[in-house]
């Protein structure tokens, strides 16, 4: 099932028989988009938490500044 | 018995168990892309005809056929918010109209790729050509009107119901193949002998990748809704206790 290694060299295998444009053009499209839509929502993660806990903070802050 | 169906539809269990899964799906994932691409890039014999562009349809057949998913996945969590109000689905279907497009651009990017050197043409009015593009078109119209509609009940309808009607493109797009004999290759039958056609060392590799790129559509929907739960359910005192311990 597993065919054996289908380039000889690195050369080679980067030249892709000559469609080397296609192929790798696809890949790194595929790569790029891949980690784009992991990190962003990690991101967008980090600034809601951030976001929510300086509101938390404002609301817990707010009451105790009118008592005084 | 439906006690677990409407606990699946609160946000906070939801949080809960999508957490716990998230790095077992996460390693599932990764190990198999990086089984999946090995195998396509290095050891997957060149096609007789197309050379080695034959690689580029480890990438293109799995996007291609997840995108197809999202709209009914969409029309279900649509129909689940017109019927029952659940806040999670229209969480889901709000997270993956956005996601959809961008697999839908990244088949038919890819699927042009690909045919400008095997058909020798980036583009053709091809029936699967086309009704993709239309679906693509679809998801930006969600995408807008969810963003054009201020109040978010109202919001939640309209594209639920944009969803569902949608859906009638995900067939056009299934049978655009065989009802016009254009461009678009049919699918082709697996073989399951070793010296056929299409044996398994050809279907494999694409069975592993269509299930990486399946685990990587569930893993980036779960990030974004679990974002969008935080949002949502901000007032809720299970998030206030989880901001206090962050």
């Amino acid at each position: 099932m597993l065919a054996a290694l289908q380039f000889s060299s690195i050369g080679e295998f980067f030249q892709m028989g000559g469609y080397a444009f296609n192929v790798w053009t696809v890949y790194v499209l595929f790569l790029l988009f891949f980690f784009v839509n992991l990190y962003f929502p990690l991101i967008r993660k980090k600034q809601i938490i951030r976001e929510l806990k300086r509101r938390l903070i404002l609301r817990n802050e707010v009451p105790a500044n009118k008592h005084d | 018995m439906w006690q677990w169906f409407f606990k699946l539809g609160s946000p906070k269990w939801f949080y809960e168990l999508s957490g716990k899964w998230l790095p077992w799906l996460v390693a599932a994932m990764s190990l198999l892309l990086v089984i999946g691409i090995t195998w396509a890039l290095l050891f997957v014999p060149p096609d007789y005809q197309q050379g080695n562009t034959i690689r580029i349809m480890y990438i293109h057949v799995p996007f291609a056929s997840i995108s197809l998913a999202f709209f009914p996945l969409m029309a279900v969590a649509g129909t689940i918010t017109l019927v029952w109000r659940m806040k999670l689905a229209d969480m889901v279907a709000k997270t993956a109209a956005p996601l959809g497009a961008w697999f839908t651009a990244l088949a038919l990017i890819s699927g042009s790729i690909w045919g400008s050197d095997i058909w020798g043409t980036w583009w053709i009015w091809d029936g699967r050509l086309t009704s993709m593009l239309l679906q693509f078109f679809l998801l930006v119209g969600v995408i807008s009107l969810r963003s054009a509609l201020e109040d978010t009940d109202a919001a939640a309808k309209a594209c639920a119901v944009l969803s569902i009607v949608g859906c009638i493109n995900v067939f056009v797009i299934k049978y655009s193949v065989d009802w016009w004999n254009t461009l678009h290759q049919p699918s082709s039958p697996i073989g399951m002998a070793g010296d056929s056609a299409n044996g398994p060392e050809i279907w494999v590799p694409l069975v592993i990748m269509i299930v990486a790129v399946y685990l990587f559509f569930a893993v980036s929907l779960i990030l974004s809704t679990r974002n969008e739960i935080l949002q949502r359910e901000r007032r809720s005192k299970w998030v206030q206790e989880l901001l206090a311990s962050a």
